[in-house]
């Protein structure tokens, strides 16, 4: 079991990057087809997301090369925490915008929960599974497959459909942006098109 | 601004892919931290009515 344990850690560190990657997709998915568009409070909690999972990519990665150290590892799980405590920062404060009684929230409910709530709730689950990881660190610096193995092609290809998504946002943010230095409170459509 | 963060997201994100110095990421991760605090700084423009 301790050998498979750095094993073990690599495919749950993949797995978070997944996680968020399909948070993120969901998100740009309502955005599009359902056309909700997001506040600047909710596109902070996307920039959060993703901040937080650079730090998973970076171990991801340095772990695919062989240069992952200790240090670098406490380092990059410290970034990750830090970028999913920014996050919960964000999305309370939307929570406390909407927690009234008679407030209806801002956009739809997703199994009973706005997205603000669930983007907290993910922030929470990120910062425990750091802290999880940083108590194991010692036993289960993460392992990466061999070189051009199935599973090094699959980790590979989870990190780029997470740069894929980022760049998706990367396009999406200038359209719905536009000319303007920050997004209106509520957005009624994409300020490039003249909305 | 939210075009900035998410251009230097996606630079650092590369920059991983990469393998680029460890201080060029470690800054510009740092530097977008920064750039969306002071974001939420600006779209936060008064204290909520609530009491703890």
């Amino acid at each position: 079991m301790k050998a498979m344990l750095p094993r073990l850690v690599f495919w749950c560190i993949n797995l978070w990057i997944v996680a968020y990657t399909a948070v993120i997709g969901i998100s740009l998915l309502l955005q599009f087809v359902g056309g909700e568009l997001p506040c600047p409070l909710c596109m902070l909690q996307r920039y959060a997301m993703i901040l937080s999972t650079l730090g998973a990519v970076w171990i991801i990665r340095q772990a695919q090369r062989g240069v992952l150290t200790w240090d670098r590892y406490e380092q990059d799980l410290g970034l990750a925490t830090l970028g999913a405590f920014l996050g919960a920062v964000f999305a309370s404060r939307q929570i406390m915008l909407h927690i009234l009684p008679g407030d209806q929230g801002y956009g739809g409910a997703v199994l009973g929960l706005h997205l603000y709530s669930w983007a907290f709730v993910t922030f929470c689950v990120v910062i425990l599974f750091t802290a999880l990881l940083g108590i194991m660190a010692p036993a289960a610096l993460p392992e990466a497959p061999d070189k051009n193995s199935m599973g090094d092609r699959l980790s590979s290809v989870i990190g780029l459909a997470f740069l894929a998504i980022v760049a998706i946002n990367a396009v999406m943010i200038v359209f719905l942006e536009g000319f303007n230095w920050v997004l209106p409170d509520n957005p009624t459509g994409y300020a490039l098109f003249g909305h | 601004m939210d075009i900035i963060i998410l251009f230097l997201l996606f630079f650092i994100a590369l920059a991983m892919w990469r393998g680029a110095p460890r201080w060029l990421v470690l800054t510009c991760w740092f530097g977008t931290l920064l750039l969306m605090i002071g974001l939420f700084r600006f779209h936060v423009t008064s204290s909520l009515g609530l009491s703890f």
